[in-house]
């Protein structure tokens, strides 16, 4: 863990990605402030016009302000990611420290659920929870959470089982340790550094789902402003108006760049 | 090694018979009705239950089930609520257009990322590497269905092209196969092509660093020798595991590329099919899909244990 | 431009008219008025085989004509399959498959078949086809759509190989306008027992065979070489191409790799100016609206309804939604011209915020209330006219919140009535009684919204068995207004629908059946 995060503060490119999370976590809790306009608020004489410096990135095709939308929108995304990516990375971290500890029956089990969920094609079974559950933001990240488990729960499992294997574990439990005390004080910080790269990739998977999920109308409900949702309503405009789509896909592109550059160093 | 194939093919049954479970309930219990949907506005009460009747929906669910699955294990996948069509048939030949679209867009991304991921390894943090890693993730962070609608805007303003309408299968015309599946294929390995780049670059730093390969330089080896007999095979395991899922994951549907390009492809039946309840389709595709995706996950497996020796499967 | 999951907005589309008001909207009047959509049409080159290749958003969902409503499906089984009449440009109705009928008395025609025409298998046309046709669309075991029509009907007589009569249980003024219904279709009996249904085949007495459908991706079409006009079709083959992504349309339409394709009024905007393309457009029988469940407070009073009517800013959801090219509707769209009664002027269509807010008041909402408006996601302008009225009502104080769900859902939600207010479109018929009956009276199949005046009732029903035109228009005409004033539905307004022709086809006219018929 101290030699990841060394490595994530030693490195300059690192620290630029570093700064640009949060800068959009800054954004995200600020936006009331930082927005000149409301994400709804519709100025119906003014739609579809360039930017300016009345509305800074233009406005769309109800005339709102883009800049304030991207604004919000970084809110959502925020939360899809932390929220989806919670659900899934915290579901994999339990099933995973379960199976690779414990083995036998637990493992069959957890694994062979996992294994139904994995072989479900992704945007599909987010479509199918999305179906049950009714479609709206907290259920859009609920699915998307659900479809990062299994890769979650992989990856731990296979960094337990490895761990698991040291010396001073196999000490541990002859000392009688108990096995709970031995997973969260000795397994859980060394399976960390792989952890938190599946995390920070699963964070742009998160946003690119919810874009590709707002494609086939399952986004957040509008009015809310969301990149997904944004890029997607503009490819009808983007011919006469290109910024309507220019300024949502660069906050796409931007945040997904600083969210995983420093993973690929 | 067999015997190891053998226990692999039989996980596929709780795997299978779970997704039939998870598919066949779920579909139950969501709001929608297939006759509903057909029949429209103008359909009276009869004609609606008459429809459902003929489904077999006004049965228990638990029948309705084991009535399926005796079907499936018997490889009879019932007809499509909606066309009266068989769904195996349909399943497999929208399945081919996929599979064609999956492979296309692997073999245009490794062209592209191998090469670039090689190079960049091992010109660690020059100028050629930097450039190598933005356009990676430039790859892998632009949403495709913008890629593809702006692809599809700037090639018919600027060149006056787009692609043939009309899919037609590679064995009747070959090249207007290829110019159909071209573009979405670009879309798609762009994407890849991201991932399998920087996978290749960090997988190949990870091999140059090895105690081996210092041995083999010491010993005088050409570098390019160093690099394609020694580095490179051991490097492909990592590369092979993230080629292994996206494929995997495409053949299941790449509904988004498929409907803008308007390719009759797995993901459009079941797209559509979820949208308009049409049950034996989405239960026998989304089956269907489980199964391929864990055969190319053993595929997968299977290869790995060919490019490294070391790997055996008991 | 429906999709075969726009059933609801769809269904009246169906019917096969041409409407003498839109001949000025196409913007080609001097194309031979053809009747037959395609027919009319014909490629350039002379010489090659004349092909017409069509883009379309939407792939059918079968081909069976008793069986599949959808729009998709309509456009091309009505190339395909005749009725015993259709309607002419001036909607007035004409012989088809039958070439004269006459009516002894009120509740009885007998038709005369045309001798001698084939099915495209072969088979010559009879009076029994006719009576076996009729009966698979009433037998309950066929589920067929358009059973409700001919409810009516109480029996079918052969009188001869080309004679046959429809007796009625009671007189109906639109038993004959239903007739020209593209579902309506005379079909062979020996093809269904063949096929167990129609939905993969379809062999009719049309001016096009049916050749072969490739799923998601194409149907091809071609020449029936002896259909029953003359000189007809002019098209050797016609093709319709599945391609639902707007943009791939637009530049397939622009690279000439399709020559017809149906557009948004957005793209319509961008290639107005484009050499080798012209866009037409006309105006749609459907309108867009708001639904309400008159059975929930706080929708249960008709002072709520209007006041909602009254905050809602028509105006700016033509501009907005439809790039300004709409017209105000109220429940029978204004192509149907003289049935349509003009709203632009009626109190409850002007925009009044303070009229709003009393009415409100009136009704014990002073405060306003929360609400939550369903659409569709299928439909963009359905989400953005749901966006337009949330902003609008915020300012008579009712906060709505948008629940936009998916198609499957969407429709269950509609037949169940499970949301307090729905946005949609409905297509108004090409009869009054469609759009009125159907949706809003207390028996109406359509009727979802739990809506129940005797006053309207009476209307609607004296409307149906009123054959003559002057009088049943005043009944009408009455019935409008009352559904005005109790408002169970806000009916906004009725779009444009555009055509792109690359000018390799000549003499293309559309028109609202043609809409209905192609794109």
């Amino acid at each position: 863990m101290k030699e990841f995060l060394q490595k994530l503060t030693d490195d300059k490119v690192g620290l630029v990605g570093l700064i640009g999370i949060v800068l959009v976590v800054i954004l995200a809790l600020l936006a009331p402030l930082i927005a000149p306009y409301k994400p709804d608020q519709m100025f119906t004489n003014h739609t579809l016009e360039g930017p300016s410096s009345q509305f800074l990135f233009g406005t769309d095709e109800f005339g709102r302000d883009i800049f304030s939308r991207i604004i919000y929108g970084a809110q959502v995304s925020l939360q899809v990611g932390l929220i989806a990516v919670g659900i899934g990375a915290i579901g994999g971290l339990i099933f995973g420290l379960i199976s690779g500890y414990f083995q036998g029956k637990a493992d069959q089990i957890i694994m062979r659920i996992m294994d139904v969920f994995f072989a479900f094609p992704d945007i599909l079974l987010a479509l199918t929870i999305i179906a049950v559950l009714g479609p709206n933001l907290t259920n859009t990240m609920i699915a998307i959470g659900i479809v990062f488990m299994p890769v979650f729960t992989r990856l731990v499992r296979s960094a337990v089982m490895t761990v698991k294997e040291n010396e001073y574990i196999t000490n541990a439990q002859a000392i009688g340790v108990k096995p709970s005390l031995i997973i969260i004080r000795h397994i859980t910080p060394n399976i960390m550094a792989p952890f938190i790269v599946q995390i920070t990739l699963a964070l742009s998977g998160a946003i690119l789902t919810e874009a590709a999920l707002s494609f086939l109308g399952l986004g957040v409900q509008p009015p809310d402003p969301s990149w997904g949702v944004m890029l997607n309503d503009a490819r009808t405009y983007m011919e006469f108006a290109p910024w309507t789509i220019l300024f949502p896909a660069g906050a796409i592109v931007i945040t997904i760049f600083v969210l995983i550059y420093w993973v690929i160093v | 090694m067999y015997a190891y194939i053998l226990r692999r093919l039989l996980m596929l049954i709780p795997v299978l018979f779970g997704v039939s479970v998870v598919i066949f309930f779920t579909l139950r219990i969501i709001p929608g009705d297939v006759a509903q949907t057909i029949l429209g506005t103008d359909a009276t009460e009869e004609a609606l239950a008459q429809l459902r009747k003929d489904f077999g929906l006004d049965r228990p669910v638990l029948e309705q089930y084991i009535t399926w699955m005796s079907g499936v294990l018997v490889g009879d996948f019932g007809e499509s609520m909606r066309t009266g069509r068989e769904v195996l048939p349909d399943i497999l030949s929208r399945f081919k257009i996929t599979f064609e679209l999956t492979m296309l867009s692997a073999i245009l991304s490794w062209i592209i990322a191998i090469p670039l991921g090689i190079i960049a390894g091992i010109k660690r943090n020059t100028k050629t590497d930097f450039t190598v890693r933005i356009i990676s993730l430039l790859g892998v962070s632009i949403p495709n269905f913008a890629l593809a609608t702006v692809l599809i805007l700037v090639l018919a303003l600027t060149f006056s092209y787009s692609p043939p309408v009309g899919y037609v299968g590679f064995f009747e015309d070959p090249i207007k196969n290829l110019q159909i599946l071209l573009l979405p294929s670009i879309v798609l390995g762009t994407a890849m092509a991201g991932a399998v780049m920087r996978m290749t670059r960090s997988s190949i730093l990870e091999i140059l660093r090895q105690d081996f390969i210092r041995t083999i330089r010491a010993k005088g080896a050409k570098e390019r020798l160093v690099i394609f007999n020694h580095a490179l095979r051991n490097a492909m395991i990592p590369i092979l595991t993230i080629i292994g899922m996206q494929i995997g994951v495409l053949l299941g549907g790449t509904v988004i590329i498929e409907q803008i390009f308007s390719l009759p492809g797995l993901g459009q039946l079941v797209l559509t099919s979820i949208n308009q309840r049409d049950f034996t389709v989405i239960q026998g595709a989304i089956l269907f899909i489980a199964f391929v995706f864990v055969l190319v996950n053993l595929l997968v497996d299977l290869l790995y244990s060919y490019l490294d020796p070391r790997i055996t499967y008991k | 431009m429906f999709n075969r999951k726009g059933l609801l907005v769809s269904v009246l589309l169906l019917f096969v008219l041409v409407l003498a008001a839109c001949t000025n909207v196409g913007g080609n009047d001097d194309s031979d008025s053809q009747n037959e959509g395609t027919e009319g049409e014909e490629a350039k080159e002379t010489d090659a085989e004349q092909v017409l290749k069509i883009a379309n958003d939407q792939e059918p969902a079968g081909l069976d004509p008793h069986k599949t409503p959808a729009h998709s499906s309509v456009r091309i089984y009505s190339q395909v399959y005749s009725g015993l009449v259709s309607f002419d440009e001036n909607m007035e109705v004409v012989p088809d498959l039958a070439k004269e009928w006459n009516q002894p008395n009120d509740t009885t025609y007998v038709f005369t078949l045309r001798e001698g025409v084939q099915f495209h298998n072969g088979n010559e046309v009879t009076a029994e086809d006719v009576k076996y046709s009729f009966e698979r669309i009433l037998a309950e075991e066929t589920a067929s759509h358009i059973a409700s029509y001919f409810s009516n009907v109480e029996s079918i007589e052969v009188v001869g190989d080309y004679e046959v009569q429809f007796n009625l249980s009671n007189p109906d003024a639109t038993f004959l306008s239903n007739l020209t219904n593209a579902s309506a279709a005379i079909v062979d009996q020996e093809v269904i027992e063949e096929n167990g249904d129609l939905q993969q085949v379809a062999v009719g007495t049309g001016p096009f065979k049916f050749e072969e459908w490739v799923a998601d991706s194409r149907v091809n079409l071609v020449k029936n070489e002896n259909y029953f006009i003359d000189g007809q079709p002019k098209l050797d083959e016609v093709i319709y191409y599945t391609m639902k992504e707007e943009s791939a349309r637009l530049s397939a339409i622009r690279t000439g790799e399709v020559d017809l394709t149906t557009l948004t009024a957005q793209s319509a905007e961008l290639i107005s100016n484009e050499e080798n393309i012209e866009v037409k457009d006309y105006q749609s029988l459907e309108y867009s609206y708001v639904g309400f469940n008159v059975n929930a407070e706080p929708l249960d009073d008709p002072k709520v309804r209007q006041a909602l009517s009254l905050a809602t800013n028509r105006q700016a959801i033509t501009d907005i939604v439809w790039s300004g090219d709409a017209v105000v509707s109220g429940p029978v769209a204004p192509s149907m011209g003289d049935w349509a009664i003009d709203v632009e002027s009626h109190e409850l269509y002007q925009h009044d915020i303070e009229k709003a807010k009393s009415l409100l008041e009136e009704a014990g909402y002073a405060d306003g209330f929360d609400i939550t408006i369903t659409t569709a996601s299928t439909y963009a302008d359905m989400v953005d006219t749901a966006q337009l009225l949330q902003q609008q009502w915020k300012e008579i104080g009712v906060n709505a919140e948008i629940n936009q769900i998916e198609w499957g859902e969407y429709i269950d939600t509609w037949s169940n009535t499970s949301a307090d207010v729905l946005i949609g479109r409905n297509g108004s018929g090409t009869d009054p009684d469609r759009s009125l009956n159907y949706f809003f009276n207390t028996e109406g199949s359509a009727n979802v919204w739990g809506f129940s005046d005797s006053e309207f009732d009476s209307l609607v029903e004296e409307g149906k068995v009123t054959v003559d035109q002057e009088q049943r228009k005043e009944i009408y005409n009455k019935a409008q207004e009352r559904l005005l004033e109790l408002s169970p539905n806000l009916f906004l307004v009725s779009p444009m629908k555009y055509v792109a022709v690359r000018d390799s086809v000549v003499n293309f006219t559309p028109y609202p059946h043609d809409g209905g018929r192609h794109c």
